[in-house]
């Protein structure tokens, strides 16, 4: 079975310090693979190298048999490697339903021609994308809502369906399922696997240990920017490394999170006397 | 070469002036991270406020008698508001009232506007994203701007000027053994320059109030934590500003024309953004350089190797324009972020369902009161589907792409000229032309799509630096190219014929299809023929259509999408370069319809038939009424000046009509900006008219931040 992305000796450097350092790493085709590490580990950094958001130093990425390195971001995902974003980034001004056909989409240099005497092109599959895209991410209901009118757990679904509304060949997504509710969690968990039946291969980062290890095929852990473990989901949860480097990290993380959480309320204090 | 070093010198003046403005405008922007492109009109009113009390004692508030004596509102008989303050009775000081109380005055009121622009226009935006604060900006521009021609009539002042800086004073001769001479106030204004940079120098250095400004500057929040509460900062800043702007215009009164102030900002941003917004002393030497490069720019200009086609008052205004966007292209990325990062929600913008409607009820209802049928609304009429069809540029543009583009109705006027120039066949139109434009003698419709054409390849031109920046940065960029186009293009003789400079006239008979379609009507010698106003009614509504289903198709998708988020826009594979460019393409294709439409209407265009003005006005009412949607462009187009609205209200031609009308749209697009985020009082958009009146209350209070503030009550009270 051939590699959809394979990269090989990517570096990614910020100053001095290498984000991603010298990392190997492929997802086959029609795969589930995982990608997991502390905070600050470089997982982000990656998806943002290989996506075209930050320069490459060394190293190279290869998508479904091209060099990608010089391609610009929206070059990549008309290829067909198309991410999530883990801040949301949703387009605000649109309603759920037109994220995803923006996404959908693509356009020739005569559109707008025919845009302006509304007779826009409908393609079927296009549409078919969408709809399923809206179908499996449960958001029928507020398909012509704004993302703004939304939970936070469910805009982050409408990012994740806007990248499957693309018919991605590969879909990065960045921490979907942080800042989701259980039940929302629960829909994108349960369909996560479905992804693959609609021919595209899936490349998954994300803190939910339990999450990773249940969907995926293949894992690889990253810490400070290097590969440091990789494995079918059985080999990671035995390897002793992972466990130090990972686990461990787990209980200052919560202990970071609920600092930040002061930092937060804090925060809101101040603002609240600002206004 | 003796001769290029005096005119590099003699630009010193002017220079000095670029970096005493450009001072105040890095003060304001550190203080609130607000680029005020009315910085010079705020330095302007100072100086006409200055010279007033000298001339005739009156002290002019910075503001009008809104209640007006024509119409139906002189029934009303409410007390007028005072504007006027005679302060000065020439019968005790004769001659010339004192320098120093006079002074103190003008700076008092350059203290009021200070707090004008903080209390009631930046504050309140604060939380606006950039599209409102450069609106709000524009705004004071306008505003100040009518409110001068207004009050002090908008003619040119000359003034003896005070202390060292009389322009009569004897001139420096030889100076450094050059042998030219040079005015003697050129070098008290370069002092005046470096007394007031070096003053604020130390004051952000060495003071608490600078260093909490800086602190503020680089870290609200920060500031905030420790105390210092950044909207006081601000305030104070914006005072700063606004009585150095006056300092800056009092001094350079030996020159004075009111709309030369206003846009004598474009120097001053090439200053500041020579001093990447931030450092005070290379604002004043970026200053010096832009205004000795003009200098020596317009010397070289006279030697008589330079093509003729490059026009001397063109080199001058070029020179900040390349000093802007040569600092933008090579420092953009180093330039100070604050203010530019878009906080607060962007004017929504509603894909409408039912166009043809609301087409057929437009089209029907300037059928009505065209002169197709009736003939009395006829010139208002034209005026405001002219500014509608040139509204809908801005829709697409700012309204959908968020790209805000000042030099649109430059582009019309450029269009305009090309047209001209395409059809001119060399004889002369009406007996009482004063020119013969020589041309390619093409067809009317073929001149109408080449002239289209043209103003699509200089919207693309302008367009270009959007690539790299966006947001009030490309705000400034195209204002400043505003002026350049004028000059250089628009008004040069050699690219568009013998009348460019001054009166160019029109094709007096152009035809389509064999039909006489110019406004002229060759028998009552009027601008009133029918067949123009079906014409552009047709065109307009075409146009309208297509803006509108812009919006409904995948196109206007991609606009939001990457007026939303340019980012995450990159990663739905949408190629945003090719968008802006396109988003250029058609707006600019749109704006030079509107121009041509204008040329076919009158006998003869003039380059000020496009001045800057007039586009920011146009600006400000497509503002007013909506820029996201086609109806808010209709509704703009109803409210300018000279239009249907004004008409309505009994109010006829005039400069200060005119200047009125203006200011009170400048108002308006202020309170636009701060109430309704620029969704526009066309709130009778696609899906309220659905949903009927209603609708309009249906409005998300939270959606306001400053909703307990007064403006905001003020308008509600008046919309609803």
């Amino acid at each position: 079975m051939s590699n959809i992305l394979e990269t090989s000796g990517l570096t990614v450097t910020f100053g001095g310090l290498n984000a991603c350092d010298k990392v190997d790493l492929a997802v086959p085709e029609g795969k589930f693979v995982g990608l997991i590490g502390p905070n600050g580990a470089g997982k982000t950094t990656f998806i943002d190298a290989i996506t075209g958001y930050v320069p490459t130093s060394a190293g190279n990425a290869v998508f479904s048999g091209e060099d990608i390195g010089e391609l610009k971001p929206h070059e990549r995902a008309q290829r067909g490697l198309v991410r999530t974003f883990q801040s949301l980034e949703l387009f605000e001004d649109l309603s759920v339903k037109d994220n995803l056909l923006v996404a959908g989409y693509d356009t020739r240099w005569y559109s707008f021609l025919l845009d302006m005497i509304y007779m826009p092109r409908k393609d079927k599959d296009v549409e078919e994308q969408i709809e399923w895209a809206l179908e499996i991410m449960g958001l029928n209901d507020v398909a012509d809502a704004m993302p703004s009118d939304l939970s936070h757990g469910r805009r982050k679904l409408v990012g994740v369906a806007r990248a499957l509304a693309a018919s991605p060949k590969l879909i990065l997504l960045d921490e979907p399922a942080a800042g989701l509710d259980t039940a929302e969690s629960q829909i994108l968990g349960g369909h996560l696997r479905e992804f693959l039946d609609h021919d595209m291969s899936v490349f998954l980062i994300d803190h939910d240990m339990g999450l990773v290890l249940s969907v995926c095929d293949y894992i690889y852990v990253l810490d400070f920017g290097k590969i440091i473990a990789e494995g079918t989901p059985q080999e990671i949860r035995e390897s002793d490394t992972v466990k130090k480097a990972y686990l461990g990290e787990e209980a200052g993380e919560i202990q970071a999170q609920a600092g930040e959480r002061m930092t937060y309320n804090i925060q809101g204090d101040q603002g609240g006397q600002d206004d | 070469m003796n001769q290029f070093l005096i005119a590099l010198i003699g630009g010193v003046g002017t220079g000095a002036l670029y970096a005493m403005l450009g001072t105040g405008l890095v003060v304001a922007f550190r203080g609130s991270g607000v680029i005020n492109l009315g910085h010079g009109a705020v330095a302007g009113y100072a100086a006409y406020v200055f010279n007033e009390l000298r001339t005739s004692g009156d002290l002019y508030l910075p503001w009008f008698d809104i209640i007006p004596e024509w119409g139906f509102l002189r029934t009303l008989r409410i007390n007028n508001i005072p504007t006027r303050i005679h302060v000065f009775d020439f019968e005790m000081y004769i001659g010339k009232p004192p320098l120093i109380p006079t002074l103190l005055l003008s700076l008092a009121v350059s203290v009021l506007l200070g707090l004008m622009m903080h209390f009631l226009v930046f504050r309140p935006l604060r939380n606006a994203p950039i599209l409102g604060k450069v609106i709000g900006s524009v705004g004071v521009l306008l505003y100040l701007d009518s409110v001068i021609a207004v009050n002090f009539g908008g003619q040119n002042r000359s003034s003896s000027g005070f202390w060292i800086f009389k322009p009569d004073m004897e001139p420096v001769k030889n100076f450094l053994g050059l042998g030219g001479t040079i005015p003697r106030a050129n070098f008290s204004m370069l002092y005046a320059a470096l007394v007031m940079g070096l003053f604020v120098f130390c004051l952000y250095r060495y003071t608490r109030f600078g260093i909490a400004t800086r602190a503020a500057d680089e870290n609200e929040k920060g500031a905030a934590l420790l105390g210092y509460s950044p909207q006081l900062i601000a305030g104070i800043n914006w005072v700063l500003s606004s009585v150095l702007a006056g300092l800056a215009g009092i001094v350079f009164l030996h020159k004075t024309q009111p709309s030369l102030y206003a846009t004598l900002v474009v120097g001053a941003l090439g200053a500041a953004l020579f001093g990447k917004l931030t450092s005070i002393p290379m604002t004043v030497l970026g200053g010096v350089i832009i205004g000795m490069m003009s200098g020596g720019g317009v010397q070289l200009a006279n030697n008589s190797w330079w093509p003729d086609w490059l026009e001397i008052e063109g080199v001058r205004t070029f020179m900040p324009l390349l000093v802007i966007i040569l600092v933008l292209y090579f420092q953009g990325d180093k330039l100070p972020i604050r203010g530019s990062i878009s906080v607060g929600r962007q004017p929504h913008a509603p894909a409408s369902n039912n166009v043809t409607i609301g087409a057929i009820f437009a089209v029907g209802f300037a059928l009505i009161l065209s002169n197709v049928f009736v003939s009395k609304w006829e010139a208002v009429l034209t005026t405001s589907i002219l500014a509608t069809l040139f509204m809908f540029s801005l829709t697409v543009i700012v309204g959908y792409l968020g790209q805000i583009s000042l030099a649109q109705f430059s582009i019309a006027g450029f269009a305009a000229f090309m047209m001209i120039r395409f059809v001119g066949d060399g004889t002369l139109q009406r007996p009482d032309d004063y020119y013969v434009i020589t041309g390619v003698n093409m067809p009317t419709i073929l001149g109408f799509v080449c002239a289209i054409a043209a103003g699509t390849l200089l919207g693309l031109l302008i367009g270009l630096p959007a690539l790299r920046i966006r947001g009030v940065q490309l705000a400034v960029v195209t204002m400043s190219s505003v002026l350049a186009i004028e000059e250089l293009l628009t008004k040069s003789r050699s690219l568009m014929g013998e009348g460019a400079a001054s009166i160019q006239p029109t094709p007096s008979n152009p035809s389509w299809f064999g039909q006489y379609i110019g406004g002229f009507n060759k028998e009552t010698f009027r601008t009133d023929y029918w067949k123009y106003s079906l014409f552009l009614i047709i065109i307009t509504a075409l146009v309208g259509v297509a803006v509108v289903n812009l919006r409904r198709g995948n196109t206007g998708r991609r606009f939001l999408a990457i007026r939303a988020n340019e980012r995450a826009a990159a990663a739905a594979g949408i190629n945003v370069k090719n968008a802006k460019m396109l988003g250029f393409g058609i707006s600019s294709a749109i704006a030079s319809i509107a121009g041509i439409m204008l040329a076919y209407k009158i006998p003869a265009v003039q380059a000020e038939n496009f001045a800057i003005f007039s586009g920011l006005g146009l600006l400000a009412f497509v503002y007013l009424g909506g820029i996201t949607t086609g109806y808010g462009a209709v509704v703009g187009g109803l409210l300018v000046a000279g239009g249907m609205m004004p008409e309505f209200l009994g109010v006829h031609f005039g400069d200060v009509e005119r200047g009125m009308i203006n200011a009170v749209g400048a108002v308006g697009l202020i309170l636009n900006a701060i109430v309704t985020g620029g969704e526009g009082v066309a709130l009778l958009q696609s899906d309220a008219l659905g949903k009927g009146p209603l609708a309009l209350l249906r409005r998300n209070p939270d959606d306001d931040d400053n909703s307990e503030t007064d403006e905001d009550n003020a308008t509600e009270g008046a919309s609803v």
